[in-house]
């Protein structure tokens, strides 16, 4: 090390999505100390809320599990949930970071019976369904857990719910007195496995996305198809509950877009033919249209495209549409120029799907990171001496097996940086 | 072997010279064709091709044809498309240049469309006398018809002028409106056309 002062071994893995479990567990099981630390209550991020996955369109819980349970046998392996970063000084090989816990008000005495969310009337807004529905204030935050334990959501504490939430725990789980904490842990080298989050499709005012019920996100599609989201699996309009049997995906909603996201989200279209897939496995008589600029089904992937356009149900517009207005009967239409017929559509749909586009999710970081232009986290240019690395898509839009490659690459450069041969 | 026959002129350089000569058009290469310009636009169902089509056929050299369409002249500048674009393509200034630059080669002329009298008209009448007299104006567009034209016309728009005299909106009997000073107007007009031509031959110089 530089400074030839005492230097650490350990490797800080930052955020437990797919991208920051990955890269803890393989760093672990290669030997090294490792800690990772997450700012939710479960690990699983934003994999955990999909419904099903690339490539072989599994469910996440099928992937998470093999995670979970190589987890379980890394012995070198500590997972913070509820932590964040505060702060970080020093440099390669020897870096104090000063992380804060929030309150779970659950200890690890939860054997996730459910009691506590039988007892109390009280309600939150749902995350894991990006607040789509409402769960009960003492609450598992989604049935693949990680820790599998029940969370007291901060807002009752104080009120006479969280008696009750307290007294219906048979085994002294509910800690009301949990505070705010803080600590300091030395490490080596860190990797910002922060991932993203969907971009704000309020933004898109041509889109009017406030307008109505049934235009939705391509996350919240997500969660509606889910047997576990807000709907049970089924795909509706959220207006009346009506089947939503004339669907549109409408692509680029921010990405490609100098106004909103320049770049490409590069998920969004094969994200989208999945959703198409999801529609059309559940209604036999349901009719998708998906409006594009270009299609890029990347990598083997094309496959899946070709088969999603052969179905003669699924219908590609190739056409960014202009805007998003309600017509008279209180149905979103899409409105633009097909570009290749050169006709000008006006089409009612029972749900408009916007695939929104991903942006990095790190705000500010509480310490100078090398980003891009967009934000996204990236090598720094020169300076070998680095530790900070970065996967996922905190360092790029990248799907999920490309997140994974990414996570292990960058485990593999947090080894080299803690034993000072990068 | 048979060369196929060219049944329509191109000119392959017409998007390089647009690029080069009309203001913003550097822009123009980041189009994508999306059709976010055309959808957006409350004019497009008077337009023979629309924005995005424009582009692409400037991009294929079909110059007579982008000149001559009515797209330039129906653009209202709105601004929607500007606003919208998702590439910051100034799509309205485009259209402008590429219509002035139209009017310059003489392409509107000889085409003699309605737009293009309706427009000598009225910069006629302003021009000359400062304002746009209503009778003025519509004797001076319709006779672009001919005397037949100005008759039949006139006879079809009887109820408008009616409604007209009758709001007080088109006197029948007071002179024709004109300014105080029309000898400066006309001065002030000369060093603008002597302006935009030295500026003009700059910027086909390339100082931009």
């Amino acid at each position: 090390m530089s400074n030839g002062g005492p230097s650490s071994q350990t490797i800080l893995v930052v955020g437990g999505g797919i991208s920051g479990v990955s890269a803890a567990i393989e760093a672990a099981e290669a030997g090294q100390e490792v800690i990772l630390l997450e700012s939710t209550a479960t690990l699983g991020g934003r994999v955990a809320q999909l419904n099903r996955y690339f490539p072989k369109l599994c469910h996440p819980t099928c992937g998470l599990e093999i995670n979970y349970s190589r987890m379980k046998k890394a012995r070198n392996l500590k997972v913070y949930t509820l932590t964040t970063v505060e702060n970080v000084t020093g440099e390669r090989g020897n870096y104090t970071v000063t992380v804060k816990t929030q309150p779970r008000y659950v200890n690890a005495n939860c054997t996730a019976c459910g009691d506590c969310a039988q007892a109390t009337e009280a309600k939150v807004p749902n995350p894991f369904n990006y607040a789509m529905d409402e769960i009960s204030a003492a609450y598992l935050p989604h049935e693949m857990a990680f820790p599998m334990r029940y969370v007291v959501d901060g807002s009752v504490i104080g009120t006479p719910e969280a008696d009750k939430i307290k007294g219906a725990c048979k085994y002294d789980a509910v800690d009301l007195d949990e505070r705010e904490g803080s600590f300091d842990v030395t490490v080596g080298a860190i990797v910002w496995a922060t991932g993203w989050q969907p971009y704000d499709p309020a933004k898109l005012t041509s889109y009017r996305f406030d307008s109505s019920p049934d235009i939705i996100t391509n996350v919240e599609m997500e969660r509606m198809a889910s047997h576990d989201g807000p709907t049970g699996g089924k795909i509706v309009r959220l207006s009346d509950g009506a089947e939503a049997k004339k669907v549109a995906l409408v692509q680029c909603a921010g990405s490609r877009d100098h106004n909103h996201l320049p770049y490409c989200s590069r998920v969004c279209c094969l994200a989208s033919m999945k959703h198409a897939a999801y529609v059309r496995e559940r209604y036999a008589d349901a009719n998708v249209d998906i409006y594009y600029i270009d299609i890029r089904a990347h990598d083997k992937l094309d496959t899946f495209y070709q088969r999603i356009k052969n179905d003669p149900q699924v219908n590609f517009v190739k056409s960014k549409p202009a805007s998003i207005v309600v017509n008279d009967e209180g149905r979103p239409c899409v409105k633009g120029e097909n570009t290749l017929t050169r006709e000008l559509y006006e089409e009612p749909y029972d749900l408009i799907v916007l695939a929104t586009g991903m942006e990095p999710a790190v705000g500010a970081p509480p310490v100078s990171l090398t980003q891009d232009d967009y934000g996204f986290i990236v090598p720094d240019e020169g300076e070998e001496d680095s530790g900070m690395i970065s996967c996922g898509v905190a360092s790029g839009p990248l799907d999920v097996s490309m997140s994974v490659q990414s996570a292990t690459a960058a485990a593999l450069k947090a080894i080299q940086a803690v034993k000072g041969a990068a | 072997m048979n060369a196929p026959t060219p049944t329509r002129k191109y000119d392959l350089g017409f998007a390089r010279w647009v690029r080069d000569n009309i203001d913003h058009a550097e822009r123009m290469n980041m189009c994508m064709q999306c059709g976010v310009c055309s959808g957006s636009c409350p004019l497009r169902n008077e337009m023979d091709n629309g924005p995005r089509k424009t582009f692409m056929m400037v991009r294929a050299g079909m110059k007579e044809e982008v000149l001559k369409s009515s797209t330039l002249w129906n653009c209202v500048s709105c601004y929607s498309c500007v606003v919208r674009c998702p590439r910051e393509v100034p799509v309205k200034y485009i259209l402008h240049g590429l219509l002035t630059y139209a009017i310059e080669q003489g392409y509107q002329e000889a085409q003699d469309t309605d737009n293009y009298k309706f427009a000598s008209a009225f910069w006629n009448v302003a021009a000359g006398s400062g304002r746009v007299d209503e009778r003025v104006f519509t004797a001076k567009f319709y006779l672009k018809y001919g005397i037949g034209g100005l008759i039949s016309k006139g006879m079809a728009n009887q109820k408008i002028a009616m409604g007209m005299i009758k709001s007080g909106r088109m006197p029948l009997f007071a002179a024709p409106h004109k300014i105080k000073g029309k000898g400066d107007l006309k001065k002030i007009l000369a060093k603008a056309a002597e302006i935009e031509k030295t500026k003009h031959a700059s910027l086909r110089d390339g100082e931009r």
